[in-house]
């Protein structure tokens, strides 16, 4: 089976909830997989599409909450909704600190949690379509030898070839060289594009 | 003596004086006549006269003299031996014979004044003697008794001593109250020293507080010599200690009440311990019911919106299967049915709870309700303290066990004392928490508990027992509401009423074994 263009992971303990929303979600088009249990979903093979995940706070065995934070703790970076019978501030603070998009009271209105949902997928898509980006400069980057680098970072600093030769105590020559290579690598048409990506590269740098 | 008043020996005697007399003239006859024949100067009749007068009185001494007389007219005056009287010899013995009585009367005066005196000497003897008997008598009486008191004193101080090597308190005091005897345990246990306390009135010096009227115990005591009771006391320090105290009353040998004994033995750790106990598993018994509800109510809302969330969700759904471009009526069906099976699901939810609740009977024990009371308010003495109110009891003695739960009924009077208290908390004058205890006509035992606070009004009078009703800021409005239930499933009531002086009573009755029906 071909994979759908996005999906939706509900986890619910309570059959005749995760029926309804599931039912509900698909009325509007979408793919919905569900599953009884944070371990259920745990133990699935997940297609690698943009996604999103209701999740339902209080439930036997691992709750929502345990899972949304065993998720971040992975790196698994995925939106989740949460949907309780009884949300109390401190638990909703808590899930929203830990990256919830929404927080949801049952009985909910429809339209909330579809627009939650839709607005869920979209930020997975553009976080999924950045990483890439960042993961294609990344693995260029990987390709540049040491002193290619070297020469990346004081070309990108804005010094001129001669001053990076005196630096370095290369030649001017091996310098232009190492230049070249550096572009051809990084596939920069510019001075302005490499310096862009470097910006991104160290950007994504700092944030991991 | 008594012999001389014996009539027949007195007159032996006067015989016998007579005869002394005569006898005694006779022989100094004879013996002028073999001295001096003839011869007048003889002193010898004067001689038997003074010896006749001396031994025999007045009456043989005049008989002598005048035997004498005769005789002497007779032998030694001319014309002798006969009784012939010549004139000139008259005077003679006229002189004679009076000489003789005048003899006789002094001599016999003097005899009898001798005698007298000898008697008089004597009798005063016989007096100094007896006297001096009784003296010694009772000298050696008192000598006896000292010797005995100086060994009952001895015994005593050795008892004494015995008294101060107890650990208990002892102390005797007289029949007004006054110490007379005070052991090192009572100087350890309070803070006075034996002397500090010898002639105070104990209940004064120690403010005591008696479990009861002290005309009731007083009775009690006299009745049967002894009382037993729990006493508070206040130390020198101001402290105040809780013992057990036990009374004796001392008679003396006429049965008259004479001091009291009084032993006590510090128990205020064990009371405290006690308390403090009690207060733990009353207030965990009311966390334990609180959580249970709170859990209860809980599950009973999750269970019931569960079902409820789902049929939103559902109908939602069918909702938008329909509305499609194209309606798809198959899955707005499949909707619709387990719109349904919820429903259903949700109504099984609230039979179980019923189901349930219906099950719950209550167990009944026999409870002693001024005990209950009096628990009560040894758990509540830190929120009386700090809401500055005072509590009165009013329990009627002897009353019939109520038949309930112990912990359920001691949470429902926590609940109405703990209302009370919080009630009078906006008061600036009289806060008195009046709590009473009494059979009614019909047999069973009615608690009421009377505030002095706002009260309240007639409107909030009909609302005071509905679920989810409160005056209180942080209040659930289920306390009052759950007595009520707790009480009626006991057979029992509880209502509210408004005092005379504003404040609110709340009033329960609770069935007895002696139930009219």
């Amino acid at each position: 089976m071909k994979d759908p263009d996005s999906i939706v992971f509900v986890i619910d303990d309570d059959r005749s909830v995760r029926e309804a929303i599931e039912s509900l979600i698909r009325s509007v088009g979408l793919t919905v997989n569900t599953f009884a249990s944070a371990q259920e979903f745990k133990a699935s093979n997940r297609p690698n599409v943009p996604s999103c995940l209701v999740l339902d706070v209080r439930m036997p065995g691992l709750s929502g909450l345990d899972l949304q934070r065993e998720l971040v703790d992975g790196g698994m970076r995925i939106p989740v909704i949460f949907i309780t019978g009884h949300g109390d501030i401190p638990m909703s603070v808590r899930a929203m600190k830990a990256g919830a998009v929404e927080f949801l009271t049952k009985p909910f209105r429809d339209q909330d949690l579809l627009d939650a949902i839709s607005a869920a997928i979209e930020s997975d898509r553009a976080r999924r379509l950045q990483s890439g980006e960042i993961a294609e400069l990344q693995s260029r980057f990987g390709q540049l030898t040491p002193r290619e680098r070297e020469v990346m970072d004081l070309v990108v600093a804005g010094l001129l070839n001669k001053q990076i030769a005196m630096n370095l105590k290369i030649s001017e020559i091996t310098v232009k060289l190492h230049r070249h290579q550096v572009m051809e690598k990084m596939k920069a048409q510019s001075l302005a594009e490499l310096v862009r990506m470097a910006e991104r590269l160290s950007q994504s740098a700092a944030g991991n | 003596m008594p012999e001389r008043d014996v009539p027949w020996r007195r007159g032996v005697a006067v015989v016998f004086h007579y005869l002394l007399a005569i006898t005694s003239v006779l022989v100094a006859l004879a013996g002028t006549k073999i001295l001096q024949p003839n011869s007048l100067r003889s002193p010898l009749f004067l001689l038997a006269i003074i010896l006749s007068s001396w031994f025999g009185g007045l009456g043989p001494g005049i008989v002598a003299g005048l035997v004498s007389t005769i005789f002497l007219d007779y032998f030694f005056l001319p014309p002798y031996n006969q009784f012939k009287l010549h004139p000139d010899n008259l005077p003679l013995l006229v002189v004679f014979f009076v000489s003789a009585v005048l003899v006789s009367y002094w001599s016999a005066l003097r005899r009898r004044s001798e005698t007298e005196l000898r008697r008089a000497r004597d009798e005063q003897e016989a007096k100094v003697q007896e006297r001096t008997a009784e003296l010694r008598q009772a000298n050696e009486q008192l000598q006896a008794e000292i010797a005995e008191r100086l060994r009952v004193e001895a015994t005593l101080r050795e008892r004494a001593s015995l008294l101060d090597l107890t650990h208990d308190t002892i102390f005797v005091r007289d029949m007004n109250d006054r110490v007379t005897y005070w052991n090192r345990g009572a100087s350890e246990l309070y803070g006075w020293k034996d002397d500090e306390t010898r002639g105070e009135v104990i209940h004064t010096l120690l403010r005591t507080v008696f479990p009861k009227p002290i005309e009731q115990i007083n009775a009690q005591l006299h009745e049967t010599d002894r009382w037993e009771g729990e006493l508070i006391h206040t130390k020198r320090d101001g402290t105040q200690v809780i013992v057990a105290s036990r009374w004796s009353l001392l008679r003396d040998g006429a049965r008259k009440a004479v001091a009291i004994l009084e032993s006590n033995n510090d128990i205020t750790g064990r009371k405290r311990a006690q308390q403090a106990l009690q207060k733990t598993q009353a207030e965990l018994a009311h966390v334990a019911r609180v959580a249970t509800m709170g859990e209860l109510t809980s599950s009973i809302a999750h269970e019931v919106n569960q079902p409820l969330a789902a049929i939103v969700t559902n109908g939602n759904a069918c909702l938008r299967w329909l509305s499609n471009s194209t309606p798809n009526v198959d899955e707005a069906k499949q909707s619709v049915s387990r719109i349904v099976r919820d429903g259903h699901r949700a109504s099984e939810v609230v039979g179980r709870v019923r189901a349930f609740f219906k099950k719950a009977e209550p167990e009944k024990t026999e409870i002693d309700v001024n005990k209950l009371i009096e628990d009560v308010i040894s758990m509540v003495d830190g929120e009386v303290r700090g809401h500055r109110v005072h509590v009165r009891t009013e329990l009627t003695p002897d009353l019939p066990p109520a038949l309930a739960d112990r912990i359920q009924v001691q949470q429902v009077l926590l609940n109405l004392v703990i209302n009370g208290i919080e009630a009078m908390s906006a008061v600036n004058g009289l806060r008195e928490l009046r709590i009473k205890s009494r059979s009614d006509d019909k047999g069973s035992v009615q608690v009421s508990v009377e505030d002095t606070g706002t009260g309240f009004s007639s409107e909030d009078a009909d609302k005071l027992f509905q679920a989810f009703f409160t005056t209180k800021q942080n209040g659930l409005g289920m306390g009052l509401s759950i007595s009520r239930t707790t009480i009626e499933a006991y057979g029992g009531r509880l209502w509210a009423t408004r005092s005379e002086n504003g404040g609110a009573v709340f009033e329960f009755t609770l069935p007895t074994n002696g139930m009219n029906a």
